[in-house]
């Protein structure tokens, strides 16, 4: 152990050389000092970086690293005070000093640019000498910095990166003078800027650079981020530069008087902005820099150029400018989330075109007029061939001419909203907002777009695609979806859908069906219902034609010669009977049907009471068509026969005239005590058989246009027709069109009652499930349920309630705050 | 000789003039000779690749750089066997670790 010990004698670390010769501290210093002036001068190749070191770390090991601490900083202010400061000074010509105090920048720009680029790369080359010098001196000095830094002494190279501050970029420029280095640092870098945003080319690494240094200074020896040089001095300057040149922009652009050309510079100003803060200046600038922009230019300018006359967005818009609107659109959206000032304006001319639409569909109809009123009032013209030139169907013209101008509308507006909005969903909600708002301005909206399903489904779909007709009735849901009276709406469709049905107008079920389902998932079940059980009626009643033809086959008399039937039978609460039944109202006698037709008429009842006992059978005549077999003998004794096919009005009256001699006729009258046919239809069935011209089955005597209870009616041998099957249509009683003033005058009359029963159902569902209730929530509450529906009227909910209360459903609970209670 | 900026070794050199040839990456293990061999600043030692360690006899310069590889080898390892350190030359090599940054 004691041999182990012997021959591993710890050996003492030499002193070394720095023992050995005791060298002081002047003397080092001396050779280190010189050291670091070549450092300076960039000549450290010369010198070995393990000898600075050394003496460095003896200086150290002699507790001398404060002394030699003060000594370098005091070496590095004389440095770059005496040498460093005079070759930035110089290089700050005398017109760099004048472009401080004139701010005019335009004139003798070439010349101040010139010399600001000089300065800048002085300057430039100047920190960046300092930079690696100290970065070297870091190096060499770093066994002193492990001793000496503390919370008093920052390291040597935070301090000498303080001194480059003070005593170059602080330093004024010539003795006595208030502007520093930085000022015109600053100025000149602005300047440059300045010249950038007009159009020229500057040099951006050499600013790039420049903007380094400041960032790379700080204002503490604590280095934090917020107190760099570039964020203290520089960024407010050029914020504040920014400001002004925006706001001066603004205004210029503005004068220029194009909305167009606003939104193309202002978003090319903020790609260049961006692109200047990434290569230029420093990232954390880009969203305060863009701020400013936003605010100076945008959002003080753009609610006037996007109300710009003649270039706005209202000409953007009628032009379908998509580059221009997506301009304002990216521009509004900058400052507004929301887009008030570009919604407001789109929302408007909205409105307006969709208020000329609905003009134009008012202002048609008025051309026409006169004979279309004369046509109203039953003093009836004479129709000129078929349907599509009555000047009443001018009016139906009109509008589908107004759905589909809406309809176009929309497309156009969709178009925009994708590709110049980005399809922003705020855009779509208010957009929609404006449809719907025009499209309720017209109280016969429900009405036309009823009526353009029905065109459309009679004929417009026939050789389309299904996909096309698949667009063609989501165009049209679309605008229901807008249509607040919902309920009007299903009236109408309700009573077009039967016409369609029992004329057999309708060119494919399947669109029928297709369209129900649409409507189904757009507005609910609810509305639905009763649409879909008229299909079902119909589906119903052929089953039953079948079954009654059976039936006849098995039991008819053999003798009679059986006349075919083919019937509907309609479930009265579903279908719009009013239609149906006699206008005026008032209960009518069944028309008095021939006796051939009475037989059928009464089997078929038996046969259906049969089957449905308890049930109440009702005959619609006006609603049927008839097909007739008829011969005409001409006068040179040959014999032509047409199948006729005319409504039951109609075949009604032309078997009268099979039990009247040939040459006799009978007077209006008489057909009409022998048929109790009513008046107004009568007229029109007498009109289609006797005037109009291509379908003249009768002759009238006199041959006047009109029909008076005096004429005579002669059956007419001399009918002639191209075709052996003539289709009579009855004058202006199938087609479906616009109603007329009275009408629609019984139509809403309906409507109203018909609301009125919608909203006491819901009021007494409501009040059946809460028991009481509040006036208010009631109110609510029943709003809420029928809106699906239509928008009912308070009061009209008001004057429910009291009924309901009168009849004693509901019972005032208290008066303060007025609340109902359910009487069960 | 051959400017050794890029070289993959270095040459660290005693004051009794042993010289070691060591890998860059491992003679960079120490801070000191990191910055002295930094090529951006210029130093002679940064421009031809070779240390002059005037404070270090050959033995401890050759401990030096032999701790340099071991621990180049086990950087980032744990478990690793001990470094075998003479107790003589301990307090030495404290003194260099203590100059070189180490």
């Amino acid at each position: 152990m004691a041999a182990m010990r012997a021959r591993h004698k710890i050996r003492a670390p030499r002193r070394g050389v720095s023992h050995a010769n005791t060298e002081d501290f002047d003397s080092i210093w001396t050779v280190l000092s010189s050291s670091l002036t070549e450092i300076n001068t960039k000549n450290a190749s010369t010198l070995a970086f393990e000898e600075i070191y050394r003496h460095a770390y003896k200086i150290v090991l002699m507790m001398r690293a404060p002394d030699l601490y003060e000594h370098v900083k005091q070496l590095e202010q004389d440095w770059l005070k005496t040498n460093v400061r005079t070759l930035i000074v110089d290089s700050i010509s005398s017109s760099l000093v004048r472009a401080q105090k004139s701010t005019d920048a335009q004139d003798q720009s070439s010349e101040r640019r010139e010399a600001g680029e000089k300065f800048l790369t002085v300057l430039k080359d100047a920190w960046e000498d300092h930079q690696l010098g100290m970065g070297m001196v870091t190096d060499v000095l770093m066994y002193m910095d492990r001793m000496v830094t503390s919370r008093t002494h920052p390291p040597i190279y935070v301090a000498c990166m303080a001194l480059f501050r003070d005593h170059i970029l602080r330093s004024p420029i010539r003795d006595g003078s208030p502007l520093t280095v930085m000022d015109v640092l600053e100025s000149t870098i602005l300047f440059m800027i300045q010249l950038e945003r007009s159009g020229h080319i500057i040099e951006r690494p050499l600013i790039r650079h420049c903007i380094q240094m400041l960032e790379g200074l700080y204002e503490t020896a604590t280095e934090e981020e917020s107190s760099k040089l570039y964020l203290t001095e520089f960024e407010p300057a050029f914020l504040k530069t920014s400001k002004e040149f925006y706001q001066a922009e603004g205004q210029r652009l503005l004068e220029m008087g194009d909305a167009a050309t606003f939104c193309r510079l202002a978003t090319q100003r903020i790609t260049e902005e961006e692109e200047r803060c990434r290569y230029m200046l420093s990232v954390t600038t880009e969203p305060k820099v863009l701020e400013v922009l936003d605010e100076q230019l945008i959002r003080n300018n753009i609610e006037e150029v996007v109300n710009l006359e003649g270039t706005g967005v209202r000409r953007m818009l009628d032009h379908d400018q998509l580059d221009g609107l997506r301009n304002v659109y990216l521009l509004n959206k900058r400052v507004d989330k929301k887009n008030q000032a570009l919604t407001k304006l789109v929302n408007t001319r909205i409105v307006e075109m969709g208020k000329e639409i609905n003009a134009s569909s008012i202002l048609l109809p008025q051309v026409p007029a006169p004979s279309a009123e004369k046509n109203d009032k039953g003093d009836k013209k004479p129709e000129k061939g078929k349907d599509k030139e009555k000047p009443q169907n001018q009016q139906t013209v009109s509008a589908i001419r107004w759905v589909d101008d809406i309809l176009s509308l929309k497309r156009k507006f969709d178009h925009i909203w994708e590709h110049a909005f980005t399809s922003d969903q705020g855009m779509q909600g208010s957009i929609g907002a404006s449809f719907a708002n025009f499209i309720n301005m017209n109280s016969r909206n429900s009405e036309y777009l009823s009526l353009f399903f029905d065109e459309n489904l009679k004929k417009g779909i026939k050789g389309k695609t299904e996909s096309e007709v698949d667009v063609l009735l989501d165009n049209g849901i679309t605008l229901l979806r807008y249509i607040k009276d919902k309920d009007l709406f299903e009236t109408y469709y309700k009573k077009h859908l039967s016409r369609r049905l029992l004329m057999k107008r309708s060119v494919s079920m399947d669109a029928e069906r297709q369209m129900i389902s649409k409507m189904k998932m757009e507005v609910g079940n609810q509305f639905t219902q009763r649409i879909e059980s008229m299909f079902k009626d119909m589906t119903i009643s052929e089953d039953l034609t079948t079954n009654y033809k059976e039936h006849i086959a098995r039991t008819g008399d053999p003798d009679h010669k059986p006349v075919d039937l083919e019937i509907n039978v309609l479930t009265s609460t579903m279908w719009p009977m009013e239609i149906m039944a006699s206008r005026e109202g008032t209960a009518q006698l069944p028309c008095i049907f021939p006796r051939e037709i009475d037989t059928l008429k009464q089997s078929f009842e038996r046969f259906y009471l049969d089957k449905h006992s308890g049930r109440k059978l009702s005959w619609q005549a006006s609603m049927g068509t008839g097909d007739l077999r008829a011969t005409f003998v001409r006068p040179n004794g040959k014999v032509q026969r047409y199948e006729l096919n005319v409504s039951t009005y109609a075949m009604v009256i032309l078997l009268l005239f099979n039990d009247v001699p040939d040459g006799e006729g009978l007077t209006y009258d008489e057909i009409k005590t022998r048929t109790r046919i009513q008046d107004h239809d009568l007229i029109r069935n007498l009109q289609s058989l006797a005037v109009a011209p291509k379908t003249r089955v009768l002759k009238k005597d006199p041959m006047t246009k009109d029909v008076k209870p005096t004429d005579r009616f002669f059956f007419n041998h001399e009918f002639h027709s191209p075709f052996v099957k003539v289709r009579i249509g009855v004058v202006s009683g199938g087609a479906n069109k616009v109603e007329n003033q009275d009408q629609r005058k019984v139509t809403e009359q309906k409507m109203n009652d018909e609301r009125n029963g919608t909203i006491e159902a819901a009021i007494v569902r409501i009040m059946k499930q809460r028991k009481t209730l509040t006036h208010s929530q009631l109110m609510t509450e029943t709003l809420s349920q029928l809106s699906a529906r239509f928008v009912p009227d308070v009061n009209m909910i008001k004057r429910r309630i009291e009924s309901l209360i009168d009849r004693e459903y509901l019972e005032r609970v208290s008066e303060e705050p007025p609340t109902y209670g359910y009487v069960a | 000789m051959a400017p050794s900026t890029d070289s993959e070794f270095v040459t660290i050199v005693s004051n009794d003039g042993f010289e070691f040839i060591i890998p860059r990456s491992a003679a960079c293990v120490s801070g000191t000779i990191r910055r002295m061999l930094d090529p951006s600043s210029k130093f002679p030692e940064g421009l031809t690749g070779r240390c002059v360690l005037e404070e270090f006899s050959g033995i401890v310069v050759e401990k030096i750089c032999e701790y340099f590889c071991y621990n180049e080898k086990h950087k980032d390892q744990v478990n690793v066997p001990d470094m075998d350190i003479p107790p003589e030359l301990c307090l030495e090599l404290l003194m260099a670790a203590d100059f070189l940054d180490t």
